[in-house]
């Protein structure tokens, strides 16, 4: 009994699933992908932006592009000093012994630049001379707002909308799931029903519904929209392999063993059933960016100065001759969307026993 | 080519392509088949012969699989080389297949009669009428009774030997001449087994035409084959005229192969192993170097006298009567007055049939109904009977898995049906179970060392977590595993690995109890013998008790002191496993022996002769 055959390093089931992830290249290419979004969404304010990334102002180190990502980390003293967010221009003016580190791309996510707010830079253009230039890589907006600063700022909404409504639909489906697919009977059965009553509910519809009656709708109301009405697919996975793992050999053993019941469900079931599961995760996230961008799209997005791939969009439908602001953050939407899927399904093919198989 | 021949495989190789590289699945088989003939093909798992029959129907996943050299010749014709389309107009019409699972090869869409339909038609042009006609007669010929109103049902409403016949009939629907059937009563049970090899056995000589017999088992291959193949890792071992591959056997696997198969008047305590015969250094992708090993007269004599002999239940007419005429000179009893460690009384386990919107209970199957036994300690009791029986139901309520709907437990005096969580706590520990499938009752997502200290830590084994770690070190070294063990996988052990593993968290929680719940039948032949040893050498070493439950009667009757044979929910015969097999009383009992292929030399040279003399008449 000795064993030739196996090898010398143990592979658990997840380093298994990494190793058969990677041998699927696009999959592999569209993960880099997500990645790169995630660092453009990361470093937004340090690729475009007007405001130094780090800036030596009267003896004190600031970092006024923090301000992109909530107003209130932009230090106050530039408010006092009345710098109204035109750095550029006023901070040599007010201390000449100040120096400053800049965004890649000197450019607005929310305003015009005007002339000479850096040195000899003209005014962003407007109107049929706004296409792209050497200036605004992806050209500029009907109001001359340049169109490349709102899409990588606007790449933080996509991201967050995609993880913070699937990690909510995550934990509710999950734990509905687990426990009318453990517990099974008259729990199983209320359960099941009211998943079936989520799942018929149109989400926009229910959004649009909702937005109507709250005051000032945000887009941390649209993910938590998301989040309650997603879960329903996830938690019907989860049940059903709940359901079958519940009657395998090794939780019956666990239950011979006189292993606890949390523990049962924690370290034996769980693990095991997570897999299936990643995949109409991946799926939901990619669902809910289109979701927002479609919301956006009609208007009812993000409110206005936020950037959102969905709101430039929606300003193209009434200036058809403005091509940029169809082809970049459609390109954008289409390409995380596709990179999303590509994920999910590799996932699949890497976790799924049968397509594993066939792969050996 | 001689003009009897019908398939002619020369050299052949079928190589998989995998991610460790190429796999060698088949490494050079010849084998001539002559018109009429059966050989038989016999392997463990993974040894290549489904893949030799898939070869020849070449039905080969294509992705991954491809013949890598050799000749398959079917009267006179290249079957490696001929164009898909040819092959196509083959299969069905000349060469027939049986395969192992008569349940997922029938489509449960349509009608059996429809799909034997269906074969007919594609092959031949004639009418629907005619076509369910010849149906009909297949039915006949294979055994199915009422066939004018069988060939209407669906797959589901027939039982699994007659989905089997089903396959049978679809084989033979366009008469071909050659028969492949692999591994076709693996999944049936005993008496079923034997109608179906008989029935093999008569269209074969009836119909003239040729067997390819694949299966594991060579008492199976004994009642059918004229000549047999035994394949090794790929490679063909021997080959000849199965009489003297019984008689004489050639090659150290062979020999240990008809060794190890617990016989039902084995003189051993312990089985002799394939190990025991050739010793095997190398691995398949750097080549394989097979030694033989000089048989050691004293080890044999060994394996006849190591470990117990029988032990009885106490004195009574039930053990005793006739005791003479079939218990052998060592048995022993169980002192008169010493109480049962376990004490089953009029167990019933009933599920309710529900139906309907409120699930209202329609009826109940009675899975259970009405059994009773006591074991005691230190004994084995084994449980036999058929799928379906109510065997393993009784093993699941004595744990507590299955809630029992009426009669008593008894575990060293406590009825286990009534006692509260503390004591049940307590009841854990000492009774443990080992399961049938070593493939699905490990949690693949630990490592074993955590499966083991899991056990340990819910029964309160072990100090610490070090201790508890080389507790589970020591426990693999003691069912013949290594310690660095302990951070493997589950899916990085080979089956009788696994069900070490398995037999190991058994033991985690030190019980003094274990339901052995088929726990060899998945396994092949030669690991079952080890694991049976292991099982024998555990009850020795910490005076375990055990119930053996198997469909298997010889592995039963090796096993056990006391036999239960169970029939639909019930225990026809009880009573010391010698003198059940000596002198069944009861007729069901009777008929289960009778199904147990029978590979005596007698029997087997005028099974031979038999055929021979059938054949001639033939021609």
């Amino acid at each position: 009994m000795t064993s030739s055959t196996s090898p010398s390093v143990s592979r658990g089931f997840w380093e298994e699933t990494w190793k058969r992830f990677l041998r699927n290249k696009t999959a592999v290419v569209a993960l880099i992908f997500v990645g790169f979004l995630g660092l453009v969404a990361i470093f937004s304010p340090a690729i475009a932006g007007t405001k130094p990334i780090v800036c030596k102002y009267k003896g004190k180190l600031y970092f006024p592009a923090l301000g992109y990502f909530r107003e209130s980390w932009e230090n106050p003293i530039f408010v006092k000093d009345k710098f109204f967010k035109k750095y550029a221009r006023n901070l040599p003016r007010k201390d000449p012994e100040s120096w400053a580190i800049w965004p890649l791309s000197f450019n607005d996510p929310y305003r015009v630049v005007a002339e000479n707010e850096w040195p000899d830079r003209p005014a962003n253009p407007l109107g049929n001379e706004s296409g792209p230039s050497k200036q605004n890589w992806f050209g500029t907006d009907e109001t001359g707002i340049d169109v490349f600063a709102k899409m990588v700022h606007g790449t933080r909404i996509a991201l967050l909308v995609g993880f913070v409504s699937m990690g909510i639909a995550t934990t509710i489906g999950l734990i509905i799931g687990a426990i009318s697919g453990y517990f099974g009977g008259w729990v199983d059965m209320i359960l099941s029903r009211m998943t079936e009553v989520v799942l018929c509910v149109p989400t926009l519809v229910l959004i649009l519904a909702i937005f109507s009656l709250i005051r000032e709708p945000s887009i941390w109301h649209t993910m938590a929209i998301i989040g309650a009405t997603a879960w329903t697919g996830i938690s019907r996975l989860t049940r059903a392999e709940f359901l079958r793992i519940k009657q395998s050999d090794y939780v019956a053993a666990a239950r011979v063993s006189g292993i606890s019941t949390p523990r049962i469900i924690f370290r034996y079931i769980l693990p095991n059933a997570l897999a299936p599961v990643l995949v109409p995760i991946t799926f939901g996230i990619a669902a809910a960016i289109l979701t927002e961008s479609s919301l956006s799209f009609l208007g009812f997005g993000a409110p206005p100065p936020n950037p959102s791939w969905g709101t430039l969009l929606s300003s193209a439908q009434t200036n058809h001759q403005l091509w940029w602001l169809v082809v970049y953050p459609g390109l954008a939407v289409f390409l995380t969307v596709l990179s999303y899927n590509l994920i999910g399904e590799a996932l699949q093919q890497a976790t799924d026993p049968r397509l594993r198989e066939r792969g050996k | 080519m001689d003009s009897d021949t019908l398939l002619k495989i020369d050299g052949l190789k079928t190589w998989f392509h995998g991610e460790s590289g190429e796999i060698k699945a088949v490494d050079d088989l010849s084998l001539t088949l002559k018109k009429g003939q059966t050989i038989g093909i016999v392997g463990e798992s993974g040894s290549g012969k489904s893949v030799t029959s898939l070869s020849i129907m070449r039905l080969l996943p294509p992705a991954s699989a491809r013949i890598a050299g050799g000749t398959i010749s079917y009267l006179g014709r290249d079957l490696v080389k001929l164009p898909e389309r040819e092959m196509r107009g083959l299969r069905g019409r000349e060469i027939g297949m049986i395969f192992q699972e008569p349940g997922t090869s029938l489509n449960p869409v349509f009608t059996v009669g429809e799909q034997v339909c269906e074969v007919i038609r594609l092959h031949e042009h004639v009418s629907a009428k005619v076509a369910r006609e010849r149906t009909i007669k297949l039915f006949t010929e294979v055994g199915i009774p009422d066939p004018a109103s069988r060939i209407d049902a669906y797959p589901h409403e027939m039982s699994g030997g007659q989905k089997q016949r089903v396959m049978i009939a679809m084989a033979l629907a366009c008469d071909p001449q050659l028969l492949i059937a692999d591994e076709p009563t693996t999944a049936l049970d005993v008496t079923i087994q034997k109608q179906i090899l008989e029935l093999l056995a008569s269209l074969q000589s009836r119909r003239g035409m040729s067997m390819l017999f694949i299966s594991h088992d060579l008492g199976v291959i004994s009642e059918v084959a004229d000549e047999v193949a035994v394949m090794f890792r790929g490679k063909l071992v021997e080959y000849g005229p199965i009489e003297s591959l019984f008689v004489s056997p050639q090659h150290p696997y062979t020999k240990g192969l008809l060794a190890c198969r617990p016989r039902l008047d084995t003189p051993y305590r312990h089985l002799p192993t394939v190990a025991d015969f050739m010793e095997i250094r190398g691995t398949v992708e750097t080549g394989l170097q097979l030694t033989e090993k000089r048989v050691d007269p004293v080890r044999f004599q060994e394996l006849t006298a190591v470990g117990r002999g029988r032990l009885y239940h106490p004195e009574t007419p039930l053990v005793t009567e006739d005791a003479g005429k079939w218990a052998p000179a060592d048995a022993a009893t169980v002192p008169t007055g010493q109480h049962p460690l376990l004490s089953v009384h009029d167990l019933q386990v009933h599920f309710p049939i529900k139906r309907g919107l409120f699930r209202r209970t329609v009826g109940q199957i009675r899975a259970v109904d009405g059994v009773s036994f006591d074991v005691y300690r230190g004994q084995t009791l084994g449980l036999v009977g058929e799928s379906g029986c109510g065997k393993t139901t009784t093993g699941r309520a004595i744990v507590q898995l299955v809630r029992p709907t009426g009669g008593s437990i008894q575990f060293s005096g406590n009825d286990v049906t009534r006692v509260g969580s503390t004591e049940m706590a307590v009841f854990r520990k000492r009774v443990q179970y080992i399961f049938q499938d070593p493939y699905s009752s490990l949690n693949p997502r630990l490592k074993v060392g955590s499966i083991l200290t899991d056990v340990m830590m819910a029964n309160q084994r072990g100090t610490s977590k070090n201790d508890r770690r080389d507790r589970a070190a020591a426990l693999l070294t003691e069912v013949g595993l290594e310690a660095d063990h302990l951070d493997r996988y589950p899916h990085e052990f080979s089956g009788g690995q696994r069900q070490r593993v398995s037999i190991a968290r058994a033991l985690a929680a030190e019980p003094e109890f274990i339901i052995c719940d088929e726990s060899v039948s998945a396994l092949d032949v030669s690991v079952q013998a080890q694991v049976l040893n292991l099982l024998k050498h555990l009850q020795n070493t910490r005076g375990l008790t055990y119930v053996f439950i198997s469909h298997d009667l010889s592995v039963v009757k090796f096993m056990s002191d006391m036999m239960a044979v169970m029939h639909a929910g019930k225990i026809v015969e009880f009573g010391p496993s010698d003198r059940i097999y000596a002198a069944p009383r009861h007729e069901y009992t009777r008929k289960l022996i009778a199904s147990i292929p029978d590979a005596s030399i007698e029997t087997l040279v005028s099974r031979i002769r038999e055929r021979a003399q059938c054949r001639k008449s033939h021609y």
